[in-house]
C-alpha cells in the first residue's frame, strides 16, 4: 500500500522539508502527529502491522483534503477522526480477517517479565474490551474529545457514549479488582 | 450521578460538585474512578503488544531469566559510578534491560522476520540470517526501532537502529552492566550493546556501513 502511492505526504516528506514548498509545513504539521496517530490506531486494531497501514491510508485522505482544515489548531482532532473512521471502513472490509486477540495477548506476556503487573493486566483489559467501549474510550483519554464530540463522531446519543464509556471502566474497575458499580440502566444502551 | 462520573471521572457539572460534596458514597466512588482513570491513562502511554515476539515456553526460561538478572544487578554495581549521563544511552539501556529475554535467545531467525523488524524503521541490513538470534520491531521515542541481537565471538550484541536519533559523535558508554557505543549514521544512529566488557568497535563500524536507509522510510 505504501509503495503504491505516489502522492504520499510521508514518503516525500524531506524533500519537501528541504525545498520551498508551501505545503511544507503542513506536511510537517502531519508528520508530527504521526506517533499519536499510531498508537491511536494500534489501541484501536489490536495490530501494528495494521495500524501503520490505517495511519498511512489516514495521511493520504488528510492530505488529499488538507484545504479543508482550516484551522491547524484543530489538526490532531481532525486527523484522529480520520484514523478512526478509516479503521471502521478497515473493519467492515476486513471483519473476518483481524488479528486474532488471542495471539495479540500472547506476544504481550513477553512485556509482563519487565513491567507492572497492574499496567499489564490493565493493558490487557483494555485489549479485551469491545470495540463498542474501546473506541469512545480511546477517543476520550487519547483523543481528548468531550462526550458530544464522541456523540457526533460515532452517530450516537449523548447517553449513550455516557453509558459506554461508563461500561468501559466499569469493566475496567472490575478486572483491577474493585467492585464494579450497579450497571446503568438506560434506554440508550447498546443494542 | 454515577453514570456522570463514570464516563468522564476528571469533568463535573456544578449540579455534580454539589452533589458530591453531601454524597459520601459518590465522593468515593469519584475518588476510585480518578484513580483508575489515571491508571488507564499510564496502560495507553505505549501501543498494545507487539508482534511476533517469542514465546517463554521453554521451562528453562524463568531460571535463565533470573540467572540474567542476577549477573545484571552484580554487574550494575560494579559499574554504578560509570553510569553516563547520556540520555539516549540511558534509555536504549532502558529498553534493553525491559527485553532481558532478547539475550537468551538462541533460536536463528528467519530472514522474514529479520526484514519485517527493519521495514518498520525503512532500512536495510544485508545482515547473514545465521547470525540474528532476535528480530524485533520496538516502540522507542515516538517510533518503531528495529531491535536485533546478532550472535559474534564475544557473544550476544545487541543492535538497535535508531533512525530518528541523531548524534554528533561517536559515544560510548558502560551501565546496568552493559557495554555500549552510538554510532552517528547517515539518517540517524546505530547503538551496540554487549553485557559485561566487550569491545564492540568492528561490529558498531560494519552496522554503521551496512544499514541502508530507505528513502520513503515511514
Amino acid at each position: 500500500m505504501r509503495n503504491s502511492q505516489p502522492e504520499s505526504p510521508v514518503s516525500s516528506i524531506s524533500e519537501r522539508l528541504s525545498g520551498a514548498d508551501p505545503r511544507a509545513s503542513m506536511t510537517q504539521l502531519f508528520e508530527s502527529m504521526r506517533p499519536d496517530l499510531l498508537r491511536f490506531a494500534h489501541w484501536l486494531a489490536r495490530d501494528r502491522s495494521l495500524a501503520e497501514d490505517i495511519v498511512q491510508e489516514s495521511l493520504l485522505r488528510a492530505w488529499r483534503s488538507r484545504d479543508t482544515l482550516k484551522d491547524r489548531g484543530a489538526a490532531r482532532a481532525w486527523l484522529l477522526t480520520i484514523v478512526r473512521r478509516e479503521h471502521a471502513r478497515l473493519y467492515e472490509r476486513k471483519r473476518l480477517e483481524l488479528v486474532s486477540l488471542d495471539e495479540a495477548l500472547d506476544t504481550q506476556a513477553v512485556e509482563k517479565a519487565g513491567s507492572d503487573s497492574d499496567l499489564f493486566t490493565l493493558r490487557h483489559a483494555i485489549m479485551r474490551l469491545p470495540i463498542e467501549y474501546r473506541e469512545p474510550l480511546l477517543l476520550q483519554t487519547l483523543g481528548g474529545f468531550s462526550t458530544e464530540e464522541i456523540a457526533r463522531e460515532l452517530d450516537l446519543s449523548s447517553t449513550a457514549v455516557l453509558t459506554r464509556l461508563f461500561r468501559a471502566r466499569n469493566k475496567l474497575r472490575a478486572i483491577c479488582g474493585m467492585t464494579p458499580a450497579p450497571d446503568v440502566s438506560t434506554s440508550e444502551a447498546l443494542p | 450521578m454515577r453514570l456522570e462520573i463514570g464516563a468522564d471521572p476528571a469533568g463535573g457539572t456544578p449540579a455534580l460538585e454539589e452533589h458530591v460534596r453531601d454524597c459520601a458514597s459518590c465522593r468515593q466512588f469519584r475518588e476510585e474512578m480518578r484513580t483508575l482513570d489515571t491508571n488507564i491513562r499510564r496502560a495507553l502511554e505505549r501501543p498494545p503488544g507487539r508482534v511476533g515476539a517469542p514465546r517463554l515456553t521453554a521451562p528453562w526460561r524463568p531460571w535463565a531469566l533470573a540467572a540474567s538478572v542476577l549477573l545484571a544487578m552484580l554487574a550494575v554495581m560494579t559499574v554504578w559510578l560509570l553510569r553516563p549521563s547520556d540520555t539516549l544511552a540511558h534509555e536504549v539501556v532502558a529498553h534493553v534491560r525491559q527485553e532481558p529475554e532478547s539475550w537468551l535467545a538462541s533460536r536463528q531467525i528467519d530472514a522474514h522476520s529479520i526484514d519485517e523488524a527493519l521495514r518498520g524503521a525503512g532500512v536495510k541490513l544485508d545482515l547473514s540470517a545465521d547470525r540474528v538470534s532476535y528480530a524485533q520491531s520496538c516502540w522507542f521515542r515516538g517510533h518503531y526501532v528495529p531491535h536485533l541481537v546478532v550472535q559474534t565471538t564475544q557473544g550476544p550484541v545487541t543492535v538497535m537502529i535508531l533512525r530518528n536519533q541523531r548524534v554528533a559523535s561517536r559515544r560510548s558508554f558502560q551501565e546496568s552492566g552493559m557495554t555500549g557505543v552510538i554510532v552517528p549514521a547517515p539518517q540517524g544512529s546505530v547503538a551496540v550493546l554487549a553485557r559485561g566488557n566487550a569491545d564492540l568497535e568492528t561490529l558498531a563500524s560494519q552496522m554503521q556501513q551496512e544499514v541502508r536507509w530507505l528513502p520513503d522510510a515511514p
